[in-house]
């Protein structure tokens, strides 16, 4: 039930926040695929508008195959950037299954590249076709931690309401299912909100 | 009736002849019932005293009653622009693509599509592919909202840009890739994110492309990368209070698409939408967000009620949203739905008389019902 307002938060800060087109990918559009230039300069922006970051990092391990993992802003993607992302493996994306220790990974997290810890859903912003190309655009929300924030009015959080069909009309022939808040969403700190677009590097095929 | 059917009904009076309605409902319905009570009690050659529509139908159309000329009482259908239902989703949902067959250079710009695109003033579109050759086109304005101005004909369109400019060439033939398509749900929150036209350095007066959205004693920050000059408008590096943003307040709202802000820097570099072509990728447009309502001080507030019920767009056409006072400036959802009695034609056997409008003549007075219903069947 928690979609309903994950769906109206993300519209509000793809209406609302301003956008960096991304250019440091190869594909020639507008704006290009993920380059690894592309995760700095946000990170970069960020920092010099002092947002605060999320996370403190990751101490390096003696094992095999991983890396340290730098403090880090949070940024929302799809899940069709997956393998673009996979592909910057070697020139600064670190996978989440190479982090020294995978303990403080969220669940839906990809991986990281620089000052930057990828989440991933599929319910992630995408504007079909909308690029100079005619590629899909895909909307990657980085935010510091002051940048955003969710308020229950007057303490009412999300309700989950089911209603049998014998209460639901005097026939008990449809039962209701549904979901009640009173929240509002807000940007505290527009400085510390970017949306990071792109493209992709080829089609899915899918 | 039973358990989830919905009716409601209303009236109005048509303002202006050729007008659409827009009826705002807390549900879409499947069944619309007009009376045009002005037409039943003049009886006049074109009117069209009653309507009927089914969400069976097919969007945009009705049957209806007719007054041929004679003037006789007849029937007739209205196959577009006639009644259909819209309920405001979520962003980045889209219309059909069209193909743009061309575009002149001019300001501002009016775009043609190979077949017609069906828009009407306000409508906001986003175009993409505006290559005339891999090195020339009008590339600058893809991605950017863009709100029409006006519609000249069935297949042309206006929009707010100056594509009259060295680095622009125009696009000819239908290009491969090169479309538009409608925004579907532009405003869902306001006031949102503005791309910029113009900024004069002269009058600080900013140009928008879409309705800004924005009161006086509004709160604004520009996001206006290096390639479109005024980057002394940006929020930071403040070299008074450093960490501090830079930011803005609307002194004047000069029309829905012009702001003024009070405090323009001084010797500020000239704003230009002169791109080369070969810096598009990666190029990102110039931007104004709104950061404060007119609560965030620092601007003498003068705009009359510091909580008046929001109605956007802010300067001239408002319509209210479907939420209460608030604070002037503030964020608004602007979720809707409801259905739109279009100005179609009425078609008696094939042939429309486009003296007859469904959305009736300037002071007619219409009612109207509206129904979901538990069940229908095809």
């Amino acid at each position: 039930m928690r979609q309903a307002e994950d769906l109206i938060l993300r519209d509000y800060i793809i209406s609302a926040a301003s956008e960096i087109n991304a250019g440091g990918g190869t594909n020639g559009d507008n704006p290009t695929n993920l380059g690894v230039s592309d995760f700095s300069l946000v990170a970069t922006t960020l920092d010099t508008n002092n947002a605060y970051k999320f996370t403190s990092g990751i101490e390096g391990m003696d094992r095999f195959g991983t890396g340290p993992v730098r403090s880090a802003y949070f940024m929302l993607s799809s899940t069709e950037l997956q393998t673009d992302m996979d592909g910057l493996t070697g020139s600064g994306f670190l996978s989440q299954w190479n982090y020294p220790t995978n303990s403080s990974a969220l669940p839906s997290e990809f991986g990281s590249v620089f000052n930057i810890r990828i989440l991933t859903s599929s319910e992630a912003p995408v504007a079909r076709g909308a690029s100079a190309n005619n590629n899909d655009v895909y909307y990657n929300t980085v935010t510091g931690k002051q940048g955003v924030t969710h308020i229950n009015q007057d303490g009412f959080s999300m309700n989950l309401i089911y209603r049998d069909p014998y209460y639901s009309g005097m026939l008990a022939q449809n039962a209701t299912l549904a979901v009640k808040f009173a929240q509002a969403q807000a940007l505290t700190q527009d400085t510390a909100v970017r949306n990071l677009l792109c493209t992709r590097l080829s089609n899915l095929g899918v | 009736m039973t358990e989830y059917s919905r009716s409601a009904k209303g009236s109005f009076t048509q303002a202006a002849t050729g007008n659409n309605v827009v009826i705002y409902l807390p549900f879409q319905p499947t069944r619309v019932d007009l009376v045009n009570y002005t037409a039943f009690a003049n009886f006049a050659a074109s009117d069209i005293p009653e309507a009927h529509w089914d969400v069976i139908m097919g969007q945009g159309t009705a049957a209806c009653t007719y007054v041929g000329s004679g003037p006789v009482y007849s029937t007739a259908v209205v196959t577009a622009n006639g009644i259909s239902t819209f309920g405001a989703g979520l962003s980045l949902q889209f219309g059909a693509k069209q193909q743009i067959a061309s575009i002149a250079k001019a300001s501002p710009t009016v775009v043609t599509t190979a077949s017609a695109h069906g828009y009407n003033v306000g409508d906001v579109v986003m175009m993409e592919g505006l290559y005339q050759s891999s090195t020339t086109g009008m590339p600058q304005m893809s991605g950017m909202l863009f709100q029409i101005t006006a519609v000249g004909s069935t297949t042309t369109f206006t929009v707010t840009w100056n594509s009259n400019q060295s680095n622009y060439t125009a696009l000819s033939g239908s290009p491969t890739g090169a479309y538009v398509m409608k925004v579907l749900y532009p405003f869902l929150y306001l006031p949102g994110q503005n791309f910029i036209e113009a900024i004069n350095t002269t009058t600080g007066l900013i140009t928008t492309t879409t309705n800004h959205n924005y009161v006086v004693g509004q709160q604004v920050a520009f996001r206006i990368p290096t390639q479109w000059g005024t980057t002394q408008l940006n929020s930071l590096p403040d070299t008074l209070i450093p960490g501090q943003p830079i930011y803005y307040y609307v002194s004047a709202v000069n029309s829905n698409t012009t702001f003024t802000i009070a405090g323009f820097p001084t010797g500020a570099t000239a704003y230009t939408s002169n791109i080369a072509v070969s810096a598009v990728p990666g190029l990102t447009p110039p931007q104004v967000v709104a950061v404060g309502d007119v609560n965030s001080g620092g601007f003498p507030y003068t705009g009359g009620a510091l909580y008046p019920s929001p109605t956007f767009p802010t300067f001239s056409g408002g319509v209210m949203t479907m939420n209460g006072p608030g604070i002037a400036g503030a964020f608004v959802n602007n979720t809707r739905q409801g259905f739109v009695i279009g100005s179609g034609n009425a078609s008696y056997q094939g042939t429309p008389d486009t003296s007859s409008h469904l959305s009736g003549e300037t002071s007619d007075v219409i009612y109207w019902q509206a129904f979901i219903d538990d069940l229908s069947s095809p």
